[in-house]
């Protein structure tokens, strides 16, 4: 039996301990947000966070997540409850078929919470582990930048006013 | 291909009034005589009055999107047209992915497909008349309802507006579905548009931003079994013996079973599957292709093409006179690889068969293929079968060919269960079907002026017609047995070897400039591969061809790239705008040392592209900096989109002409996923500038032509970097 915590709510499974964090997710908690892409850790259309961390959860056993904290898009936000980046994906249009987008905006949320205003190249080295065959990383790295240029203004606001 | 011609003329004609509201649709063959029911929602009071659109009594405005959306933000465009005459804000819709019926054809095709770039073309005035159709009758129906003159009254986002009061479209649906429709409302001015031509957003973007819009692979129904298929590495083998000892001994495996593509392993879980999948061992049979590598292929285009004698295509003038009497020619050879789709989202589909009833989950180009293969292989009548459509992860012309649809329809019906059939990565990037390689030839003169006079173009390489045939003409006509399937499939092989071109294998090798002789030669050499549309078909591989050897004439003419293009291109007017837009754009552009202008310029689906790339070299690695490209598709329906097409188009084209390319080696496809086939990641996609001219004519395609002129325009700028006129695909420096 390996235990842990799936979008802030304990749950346990009894399924093979070898098996893939993904399929476990997918097909036994029925949460299909996380996308099945290449099976070879590749491509990040898998990324969820495990401790906080953006991990491809297609080479990763549940076995090594036992007792962590995983959360997946669906524990990100919802569409009544965006999450800033959810938004700005929606601001600015960056979805075109948007099969690997669960991947890319939790590949970004781990770079925005371990790293709120990160550099071109800092967002370009967060973001290699995630391929879209769409051609959408233009658009991608645009709403990135918008959400961490948002978070300073809004630190700035906050600071300004005294309520740091 | 054997399309039927739908004008607007025939589907007005054909726009008819029936029951108690307005139809408006296609009658797709004739020989129907009662109209299949529409697969759309049944609604509690609401209205239907056309497979298009309901209303709904809390004024809910439904949409169902008659092409598949596969990113190229159909739904959004589609949306924006029938919004734009109803009068509803297409962000405000709840809109649906439509079903299989007679209503949902394509007008350009003649059938229930999504390629081509054609949408948007296709539908432009199709969807608002539907929207301005219903708008009347709604209009008509309160100005009965409140008493006032039609003419009293105005419409508002999904409101009826009458003096200062607001009634909702859903207040008068009672009385509108007791009307009809005497002619077909006017359309609106483009000056008057609210918003076709704006910068709204995608309707789609939430959905997808928050992991809640269903794929085919995100389908689960109730006793779902999972299914994965061993595949015969030289494609079309049939199993000669198989051992599935060890495999059905696997934890959760069910079922392991022979079928038309190979054996197939069924287990409680897609991971149970996959492992047990591995562990099935298949003597396959010995087929010609088995010894066949790229080197084979290659080998045997060039025999071809030296042997000449091919279908000859288009000729015009006298082309070995006008070669005589050039100033200057110039021969070359191109090579394009073979290469696979792998859209992110594998193929997969779901097929549950229960009684003489099937239902079927898939994102799907070619929804009207879907009733046909399932009740073939079911067994069941074609009416029978219920067809979801769902979101697309990705298309590119993979999700044209339907056999992952057989393969789940055969495993459900011999084992009894409700299937999942999905097809792991490696399968993807190893069975196709394929781009085809190409081996192309041009030989071109040019005399004393800069004008181009001779044109003389031939590929070598396979036809994509023929699978497409075998694909879908089970589908199409049930009534054909499988031998005469595979005897049609094979005489069109046939066809294209002997008498004509297929389109696909020649299209933009020859159109785009002005010499008056031009002599196209065309070569099919069928090795057996499986083959398909690919993103811009033809364009894909001709546009590197054709405008690599253009940058080569202008060198040897002593002249500029630009200029060259612009003499050459008088009887193509809107592609010389284009040209010179982008070359205007080239002339003021200031890039650091080291860095090289690239310029190409091709027309693909109706619409005119230029690209220049900013490249640099180093360390022998060739490096996109930044893309302009200059289009015009006519009147954008949502800029923002064409602007995210051009930026995919050119993202897409840059994957193939830097990595792209599968290899043969004893008729097996060496790579298998994304390490051996690598694909452009953030850190290597250039900046993106897109214009778009506004010429105001009716939309043309914007899902293709982003594609075709990336190729040629870095390998221009790789010759100006280092000298190298690198002529086969992927761009490699030596």
């Amino acid at each position: 039996m390996i235990h842990f915590t799936l979008n802030g709510d304990p749950v346990q499974t009894e399924l093979d301990p070898s098996t893939p964090l993904l399929w476990v997710v997918r097909d036994h908690f029925k949460l299909k947000g996380s996308k099945f892409g290449c099976g070879a850790g590749l491509c990040g259309a898998c990324t969820m966070h495990v401790d906080g961390a953006a991990m491809k959860t297609c080479v990763t056993p549940i076995a090594a997540v036992a007792n962590k904290s995983i959360t997946t898009i669906e524990g990100l936000g919802t569409p009544e409850d965006l999450h800033p980046l959810q938004a700005a994906w929606h601001e600015h249009a960056v979805p075109q078929c948007g099969y690997c987008q669960s991947g890319q905006i939790m590949a970004a949320a781990a770079l925005l919470d371990a790293n709120p205003n990160p550099s071109s190249d800092e967002i370009d080295a967060a973001m290699a582990g995630n391929i879209c065959r769409c051609g959408c990383y233009p658009r991608i790295k645009r709403a990135i930048q918008s959400v961490s240029e948002n978070a300073l203004a809004y630190d700035a606001m906050a600071q300004t006013e005294g309520r740091a | 291909m054997n399309t039927v011609n739908f004008s607007r003329r025939r589907f007005l004609q054909t726009s008819a009034i029936t029951g108690g509201g307005l139809i408006v649709g296609f009658a797709m063959t004739g020989c129907s005589s009662t109209p299949a029911p529409l697969p759309v929602a049944s609604t509690e009071g609401g209205w239907t009055p056309n497979a298009f659109l309901q209303v709904l009594p809390d004024n809910t405005i439904r949409f169902y999107t008659a092409r598949s959306e596969m990113g190229q933000g159909v739904t959004t465009g589609l949306s924006t047209l029938v919004g734009e005459e109803l009068d509803v804000n297409p962000l405000d819709m709840e809109i649906r992915l439509a079903g299989a019926h007679e209503d949902y054809v394509n007008p350009d095709f003649g059938m229930q497909g999504t390629g081509g770039s054609s949408s948007i073309h296709a539908h432009y005035l199709h969807l608002r008349q539907v929207g301005a159709n219903t708008r009347a009758l709604i209009l008509e129906a309160a100005s009965q309802d409140l008493g006032v003159s039609a003419s009293s009254l105005s419409t508002d986002n999904g409101f009826v507006v009458h003096g200062g009061k607001r009634h909702p479209y859903a207040d008068f649906i009672a009385t509108a579905q007791t009307l009809n429709i005497e002619a077909d409302a006017a359309l609106k001015p483009a000056s008057e548009f609210q918003y076709i031509g704006q910068e709204t957003r995608r309707v789609d973007a939430i959905a997808k931003a928050t992991g809640t819009a269903q794929f085919g692979i995100d389908v689960d129904v109730p006793g779902m079994h999972y299914a994965v298929v061993v595949r015969a590495p030289v494609a079309r083998a049939k199993a000669e013996s198989v051992n599935a000892d060890s495999a059905r001994s696997m934890p959760g495996v069910t079922d392991v079973l022979a079928i038309g593509t190979g054996v197939a392993v069924v287990a409680k879980s897609f991971w149970q599957a996959k492992q047990a999948a591995a562990k099935v061992e298949v003597q396959w049979e010995s087929l010609p292709l088995a010894s066949v590598s790229t080197e084979t292929l290659r080998r045997d285009y060039s025999a071809a093409l030296n042997a000449g004698d091919g279908v000859e295509g288009p000729v015009e003038g006298d082309i070995d006179a006008a070669m005589q009497s050039a100033s200057t020619t110039h021969e070359a050879e191109y090579w394009a690889p073979l290469l696979s789709h792998s859209p992110m989202e594998p193929m997969n589909a779901v097929v549950r068969i229960e009684g003489d009833e099937a239902d079927v989950w898939t994102g799907i180009q070619f929804p009207s293929a879907v009733p046909g293969l399932v009740s073939r292989v079911a067994d069941i009548p074609a009416e029978n079968v219920r067809f979801h459509q769902t979101y697309l992860g990705g298309g590119f012309g993979r999700r044209g060919t339907p056999s992952h649809l057989v393969e789940a329809a055969e495993i459900a019906k011999a084992t009894g269960k409700p299937i999942q059939l999905v097809w792991t990565r490696e399968d993807d990037v190893r069975h196709g079907p394929f781009r085809p390689a190409s081996l192309m030839r041009i030989k071109a003169g040019v005399d004393e002026a800069g004008n181009l006079t001779a044109w003389d173009a031939s590929r070598a390489g396979g036809d994509i017609s023929p699978d497409t045939f075998r694909g879908l003409l089970p589908a199409l006509y049930p009534w054909m047995g499988d031998s005469m399937v595979e005897g049609v499939a094979n005489l069109s092989e046939w066809y294209f070897e002997t008498f004509a071109t297929d389109e696909s294998s020649t299209e933009g090798l020859f159109e785009d400039y002005d010499q008056p002789n031009t002599r196209v030669t065309h070569m099919t050499v069928d090795h057996e591969l499986p083959l398909t549309f690919w993103r811009a078909v033809g364009h894909s591989y001709s546009a590197f061809a054709k405008e690599s050897m253009i940058d080569e004439l202008a060198q040897a003419a002593g002249m500029d790239e630009v200029a060259f293009r612009l003499q050459n291109t008088q009887n193509s007017p809107r592609l010389n705008n284009v040209i010179r837009v982008a070359g205007e754009r080239m002339a003021n552009m200031r890039v650091p040392a080291g860095h090289h202008l690239g310029f190409a310029a091709h027309h693909s689906f109706r619409t005119d592209v230029a690209e220049i790339a900013e490249v640099s070299v180093e360390n022998g690695k060739i490096r996109v900096h930044k893309v302009t490209c200059v289009l015009d598709c006519g009147q954008a329906v949502n800029p923002d989109i064409v602007r995210s097409q051009m930026e995919g188009g050119v993202i897409y084209g840059l994957t193939a002409a830097l990595y792209g390319g599968l290899n043969l080696e004893n008729g097996a496809i060496k790579e298998s996923n994304f390490h051996d086939y690598p694909m452009l990641r953030m850190d290597e996609s250039p900046e993106i500038e897109v214009v778009i001219i506004d010429s105001g004519t009716k939309p043309t395609g914007v899902g293709e032509p982003g594609l075709p002129p990336i190729a040629p325009a870095v390998a221009n700028a790789v010759y100006k970097a280092t000298g190298q006129r690198l002529r086969s695909l992927p761009l490699q420096l030596a």
